[in-house]
């Protein structure tokens, strides 16, 4: 029976696999060939063999054009804001502010009744707002004569063209755990509605306070949602690049400094749109991403196994 | 503690727009249950006997009517100050904490007001006490290692070592046998002195009730690998030892200015000094092993929820509610989760705990035979009021309206439509019983237990009066039932229970009844009408 209707099931995923095959599997093969391709020409798909040069160039350890003497320290440098330590600090400044808060205010809102689910749709609205959109409109909350320089009476340049890169960052960090927020209340929401009741019960008759209630019983029954959200909002903060869009919208080359703002997947896109040359060092620097997000997923699942109950 | 319910009411508000009228769940219920009682809220399911439980604990607000625990109103008391025991029909045991953890959560969050004490002066002494008989100490520790227990789970650490071992030896050369060899008994004398520490320490705990940290203590002496005469001698040192830390300890206090008497409470100008605290982990741990002895649960203390079976859980879950020595036990339905078998071991269990601890119980149920097996006083509620409140076979042998008669027995009562003629009670044509006091005419509804009807040689032939037709005879083997049919039953089937040894046959049967069997109820009010 089973070896009989199997052409069908094939039949039947047969549209998926081969959009999949097209559009996902051959790119990430092919991405990984690339990385490896000596003097890769997209137009043509000309090449001249196999090299680790690419990776050399994207880690500002191997000179681009030989004999100029300059290393690209775009992607990762000492000293100075790169788009791999800028992509460190966004992940380990938002991912956790991002996590605690969210289970802080989901939490709150699973415990109050009055206007509850007004709350919940409110706290749920920034996710059904385009994202650019809202980059704006926090442009022009932290321009120089935006709401907030009024509410604290300052005059600091924040994300206007020349303002320090800390400043940025710091506006850039508050816009991604924002936006960052929804989904996670959202989840951690869900989690706590599917957490029995009679927990609480259990809890208030064993005289345990709320607060001691919240980190006894509801934060560890709620463990594999926060490892879900970890992992997954870990994943997203290394991919982050449509948050320095939508903030600065700039037009980059033609400014100093927004180079100081580049992630690592906005560096990946810039390579990109750079020429028909430059593609391999792109592929070269996606590579260098996803084996960076395997290592932190790797150690995540493992500190899971510890700390996740069930 | 005495618990009196004074027309405790809870009405749940309905909703005009979807046209839910209010509903009243619990309808002006008083009961008194008395100190040390068991009593079980019996009813079918909807009755309001969980909202009673559930108000008795706090969790829900009554919307009318006072509860009181002695003398005093605890109706408007947070739950976790009414001193209360409430074992969850599902136990919402903590999953992702250990049995030990489960058990000690309500401790963690106590506070006792007591006399100051100072417990390391307890301590010391309690090892001082201990250690007059050193080598009592000694050969529990050796006699908790050479138990069954212990070798049974040392053979299985051993062969699971060796096989390890076996691996080793086919990835070294030769020559290094040896060593490995030796590294292989090395590992397998280390486990086996943790597994005998772990049943050691335990056994400790068990013969002088001490906490494991000072039975950790006592383990750490060694006492295990000495002979007697270098116990002895060693134990002359330890003492004095102890006894100087003792009398440290008192110097201490006394520098402060304060006293300590006898029981080594800190005496501040003669008066004991009083201090509200929490629980420290020697006193939590002495009763979180009380409670797990009292259940018997003690070798499972490591454990995850997940891990223990149905019984066991309901067990930590009793363990977990009665550890904090509360002045009333709450049980929602704590057998509906067990199989059969183990729900009569675990009824008795539970009458068992309750009847050594005396503490005042309230048990729900929807099951009559729990209740009447386990329960001193049983309460029949429906519909949110208290129907009759006696002894379980009082409350058999006398119930007070139809919904009670039917509700109590098993198999059930059968009813039947009657009617009533001269002072006799007729079923159909078939006069089954003749009352000495004066009845009023009309239909009634007659019920009569499936052990009031005799047959065959029971009853003399001229009292077997009643006629059903038996379609099925039913072994099962203590004694028989019958299955009958009458046109005038209200109901599907007659069930009755005969002796096996009466030769019964399918077809038309005359039956006389057993006249302290037999019951009349009122046809409109459902009344009973005491014959």
């Amino acid at each position: 029976m089973e070896e009989k209707n199997n052409w069908k099931a094939w039949l039947y995923l047969a549209p998926v696999l081969i959009l999949m095959a097209i559009f996902t599997f051959f790119p990430l093969i092919n991405t990984f060939v690339i990385s490896f391709m000596k003097d890769y020409n997209a137009t043509t798909g000309a090449n001249s063999g196999f090299t680790f040069d690419n990776y050399g160039v994207v880690l500002g350890l191997t000179e681009r054009i030989q004999g100029s003497g300059v290393l690209d320290t775009t992607f990762v440098a000492w000293g100075k804001p790169s788009a791999l330590t800028n992509t460190l600090l966004i992940t380990f400044v938002t991912v956790p502010i991002s996590v605690v808060l969210a289970l802080f205010i989901s939490i709150l809102l699973n415990n109050i009744k009055f206007m509850k689910s007004f709350f919940q749709t409110i706290f749920f609205m920034p996710y059904v707002t385009n994202i650019i959109a809202v980059g704006m409109v926090f442009a022009i909350i932290f321009s120089g004569s935006g709401v907030f320089n009024k509410i604290f009476g300052l005059t600091t340049s924040w994300v206007s063209p020349g303002s320090s890169w800390g400043n940025s960052m710091f506006v850039l960090c508050l816009y991604i755990i924002w936006t960052a927020l929804p989904y996670k209340i959202l989840i951690f929401s869900s989690g706590l509605q599917g957490i029995d009741k009679q927990y609480y019960q259990a809890a208030k008759i064993d005289g345990s306070s709320k607060v001691k209630t919240a980190f006894k019983i509801t934060i560890p029954l709620l463990s594999p949602q926060i490892l879900y959200i970890t992992i997954t909002s870990f994943i997203g903060a290394f991919k982050e690049y449509n948050a320095v869009i939508g903030l600065f919208n700039r037009n980059y080359t033609s400014n100093g400094n927004v180079p100081d703002l580049y992630t690592v997947v906005f560096y990946i896109y810039d390579k990109i749109s750079a020429g028909a040359s430059r593609m391999q060092y792109a592929a070269a620097a996606a590579v260098i991403l996803f084996v960076i997000i395997m290592l932190f997923t790797i150690v995540q699942m493992q500190v899971s196994k510890k700390k996740v109950h069930y | 503690m005495e618990i009196r319910l004074v027309g405790l009411t809870k009405e749940f508000p309905g909703d005009p727009k979807r046209n839910i009228p209010d509903t009243v769940a619990v309808d002006k219920l008083s009961i008194t249950i008395k100190d040390g009682e068991l009593l079980g809220l019996l009813g079918p399911s909807g009755c309001g006997k969980s909202t009673t439980l559930y108000m008795l604990a706090g969790l829900s607000e009554p919307t009318g009517g006072e509860i009181w625990f002695d003398d005093e109103d605890v109706t408007h008391l947070a739950p976790e100050k009414r001193g209360i025991g409430l074992v969850f029909q599902n136990y919402a045991l903590y999953p992702h904490m250990t049995v030990y953890k489960n058990i000690a959560f309500p401790l963690t969050n106590l506070k006792v007001e007591e006399n100051e004490k100072s417990f390391a002066c307890i301590e010391y002494k309690t090892i001082i006490d201990i250690l007059k008989d050193p080598l009592k100490v000694k050969n529990i520790i050796l006699g908790s290692a050479v138990e069954e227990k212990g070798n049974k789970f040392l053979s299985f650490i051993k062969s699971k070592m060796s096989k390890k071992g076996g691996y080793i030896h086919r990835n070294h050369a030769d020559d290094e046998n040896y060593e490995a060899d030796k590294d292989e008994q090395n590992t397998s004398v280390e486990n086996e002195l943790i597994v005998k520490k772990a049943y050691a320490v335990n056994d400790l705990c068990e013969e002088y009730k001490i906490s494991k940290y000072v039975a950790e203590k006592l383990f750490k002496l060694n006492f295990q690998s000495m002979t007697e005469e270098e116990v002895t001698a060693n134990t002359e040192i330890i003492v004095n030892e102890y006894t100087d830390k003792l009398e440290d300890e008192i110097e201490k206090i006394e520098a402060k200015g304060n006293d300590v008497n006898d029981k080594y409470e800190i005496v501040r100008n003669g008066i004991v000094n009083k201090i509200n605290r929490r629980m420290t982990k020697d006193e939590i741990d002495a009763c979180v092993r009380e409670a797990a002895r009292l259940v018997q649960i003690q070798d499972y203390l490591d454990r995850k929820p997940s891990e223990l079976s149905g019984g066991q859980q309901q067990r930590v879950a009793i363990a977990r509610a009665l550890v904090k020595k509360p002045r009333v036990l709450l049980l929602d339905e704590p057998l509906s989760n067990l199989d059969a078998r183990l729900r009569i071991q675990t009824r008795e269990e539970i009458r068992r705990i309750q009847q050594r601890t005396k503490i005042t119980t309230v048990f729900v149920t929807h099951d009559q035979e729990e209740a009447m097996s386990i329960c001193d006083d049983i309460v029949l509620m429906e519909h949110g009021k208290q129907k009759q409140m006696n002894h379980p076979q009082d409350v058999y042998r006398d119930p007070d309206c139809l919904f009670v008669a039917k509700f109590l027995g098993n198999p059930p009562i059968n009813v039947f439509e009657g009617t009533v003629q001269n002072n006799a009670i007729f079923i159909g044509k078939d006069k089954v019983f003749t009352s000495k006091k004066t009845l009023k005419d009309g239909p009634i509804y007659v019920g009569i237990r499936p052990e009031g009807f005799l047959l065959d040689k029971e009853a003399p032939e001229e009292e077997k009066t009643l006629t059903l037709n038996c379609s099925e005879v039913v072994t099962m083997g203590r004694d028989l039932s019958l299955i009958c049919s009458s046109p005038y039953l209200v109901g599907e089937r007659i069930k009755i229970i005969i002796d096996s040894d009466i030769d019964a046959k399918i077809g038309d049967i005359k039956f006389a009844v057993r006249p302290t069997k037999i019951y009349a109820f009122d046809h409109n009010t459902q009344e009973r009408i005491y014959l």
